[in-house]
């Protein structure tokens, strides 16, 4: 339980933050890497490291009995999943614990049951999670129209056995739903071998509104707030805040209450994210559950006051959190965290832009936050995911922080890849963006 | 041997300038070996101390320029996964093969252990070896040469 080597699964910028707080707490490092990440910064950072495979993924950090290897050979007890690559893989997660290595994150049956949207979506509802609006299975035509009826237009047609926006069609009326309903049927078959089909209310504007919570298995919950990640590009997010503009204390304690209860319930362990949809109304509904350290998370840090990675660990390593049981589980937030995530891609296009960066200048001064894995000189492997840095802001209230992180991403100076930064600019300047009217909407609209 | 310690240095700049780990040079009966960062395969420690931070870190050695400074002569066969590093089956055993000793195709040369499994390493090609470079017992990386061989 107590170990005192950690090995991180993983790479860029959440293995040096793994790294950074391995260090803070007296632990000792073991970075893995592929051959195109000879040079990685968190390969340079760690006490050791070790080389795993060849650049693809799947032969390199995908691949478990290289990483079990790993741990083996220099004696790591503890493996840190990060976020992305194996880290909702409950599978390892369960070698990890056959092989005596501790998992910094939930046990395999929290990934198991939410990781599996349709089981997870009924686990939300026993929990008393609210869900979006929607109908059963439906039978046919006429089925589907009186349900719609029922529901209100427009309405999401959609495929049980599908995902990730395939298999879904927008009916803004019957005819639309009648004419739709065949053909989503012979695609539901073709596509997912499953002719089951459903409907739910379609949002027009949503926000992605999420929930960060921290459990240490004996029942001491915190919710650390909310975030706001609405700023979105094909399901991926590049702008993150917290709190929201969007949810007011009483939203926030109620849901923190709700939250509280269904982790108590389920006995979920570690750091985890709870992602909803807000209507224009402002009715949240249930999304999905991440079971990993997010992205996103240092804006949660910085309003709570609170570091996730070290209570993973503190967790993980049978001592508990270091933080005290809240009124309704819910972490007292103080001031405003906007982050940016800057990305090797072309600002127009987004087509990705691996390279040499030539140079390199990070910005600084009051209220700033750098998370990044790269420097001058580092090569951007072509391999992997386009994640650079992320810079965050702080301030003691929203529009103070959008001016730090304004004037930060101006600072910003990195020559020799082309990057996303022209595009934050557009979007932080954005009247819209400052009056915090945001939609996942709000990147199509941009132009 | 005629070299003297300016040239000597000279060459180990060059070692380093165009990130070639190994030189050796041969001159009558005279032998110079040169080797970069310790054997090679067997660092896993950080290859950069923390203390020295980040702002001391250099930019990628430049690529090895053409027809400089040639690697010595042979093959190599490198360690397909991590793990350790084995010469024989048993401790007390004779190790599966020696410098100087010939191999056929097919033939167990060592073993890497990974996750209590043996993994016999089996060489693809015929030849002779010509080196061992990891000391037995000791921690390989994916890709780090284990023996320095010469193709049939």
């Amino acid at each position: 339980m107590a170990f005192q080597k950690v090995l991180i699964a993983n790479r860029g910028e959440i293995a040096l933050r793994v790294i950074r707080a391995c260090r803070e707490l007296g632990l000792r490092t073991v970075a893995v890497h592929s051959t195109a990440d000879e040079q990685a910064l968190h390969v340079r950072l760690a006490d050791e490291a070790v080389c795993i495979g060849p650049p693809p993924a799947t032969d390199s950090y995908l691949n478990i009995p290289q990483l079990i290897a790993a741990a083996e050979v220099t004696g790591a007890e503890a493996v840190h999943p990060g976020y992305g690559f194996l880290s909702e893989n409950a599978e390892f997660a369960e070698i990890c614990a056959q092989c005596g290595l501790t998992f910094v994150g939930p046990k395999p049956e929290h990934m198991g049951m939410w990781g599996d949207k349709v089981r997870a979506r009924a686990l939300a509802k026993s929990l008393g999670l609210p869900l979006m609006e929607g109908s059963a299975v439906l039978e046919d035509e006429g089925h589907a129209i009186q349900e719609a009826d029922r529901i209100g237009y427009p309405v999401m047609l959609k495929a049980s056995g599908g995902g990730g926006g395939r298999g879904m069609k927008i009916c803004r009326n019957a005819e639309q739903l009648e004419a739709a309903f065949p053909q989503a049927r012979a695609e539901a078959v073709a596509g997912f071998k499953n002719p089951d089909l459903f409907i739910e209310r379609f949002v027009e504007e949503p926000r992605h509104i999420e929930f960060r919570v921290l459990c240490d298995g004996e029942g001491g919950v915190w919710v650390l707030g909310e975030r706001e990640c609405s700023i979105q590009r094909r399901h991926q997010k590049l702008v993150e805040e917290a709190p929201s503009v969007a949810v007011d204390d009483a939203l926030r304690r109620a849901t923190a209450r709700t939250i509280g209860k269904a982790m108590r319930e389920t006995g979920y362990v570690s750091a985890g994210t709870l992602e909803f949809l807000m209507d224009e109304t402002g009715n949240l509904a249930f999304l999905e559950m991440n079971t990993r350290i997010q992205v996103e998370h240092p804006v949660t840090e910085e309003i709570t006051g609170v570091d996730l990675v070290m209570e993973q660990l503190r967790i993980a390593r049978g001592e508990g959190a270091s933080l005290e049981p809240m009124e309704d589980d819910l972490v007292p937030l103080e001031g405003w965290a906007i982050e940016v995530r800057v990305n090797a891609e072309d600002p127009e296009t987004f087509a990705p832009w691996p390279g040499l960066i030539e140079e390199l200048h990070v910005p600084g001064g009051p209220g700033v936050r750098v998370d990044g894995g790269i420097y001058a000189g580092f090569r951007v492997p072509g391999a992997y995911d386009s994640l650079l840095m992320k810079i965050i802001a702080m301030g003691p209230d929203r529009a103070t922080a959008l001016r730090r992180l304004q004037r930060a991403v101006d600072e910003t100076l990195l020559v020799g890849i082309r990057t996303n930064l022209p595009l934050h600019r557009r979007i932080l300047a954005h009247p819209d963006f400052a009056s915090g009217a945001l939609s996942t909407r709000f990147l199509s609209r941009l132009d | 041997m005629e070299i003297d310690l300016d040239q000597l240095r000279e060459l180990m700049t060059a070692l380093q300038e165009f990130d070639v780990d190994e030189l050796e040079l041969e001159r009558g009966d005279e032998k110079i070996l040169m080797r970069r960062g310790g054997a090679a395969g067997t660092v896993m420690a950080a290859p950069y101390p923390m203390a020295a931070g980040p702002a001391t870190i250099a930019a990628p050695a430049p690529a090895p320029g053409p027809s400089v400074a040639p690697e010595p002569e042979g093959d190599y066969i490198t360690s397909p996964f991590v793990g350790t590093f084995y010469r024989s089956p048993k401790p007390d055993a004779a190790s599966f093969v020696d410098a100087g000793q010939d191999f056929a195709t097919g033939q167990t040369l060592c073993i890497v252990e990974a996750m209590k499994l043996m993994n016999e390493i089996e060489a693809e090609f015929a030849g002779t070896v010509l080196e061992v470079l990891v000391d037995n017992g000791k921690p390989v990386e994916y890709g780090d040469r284990l023996f320095r061989v010469e193709k049939k």
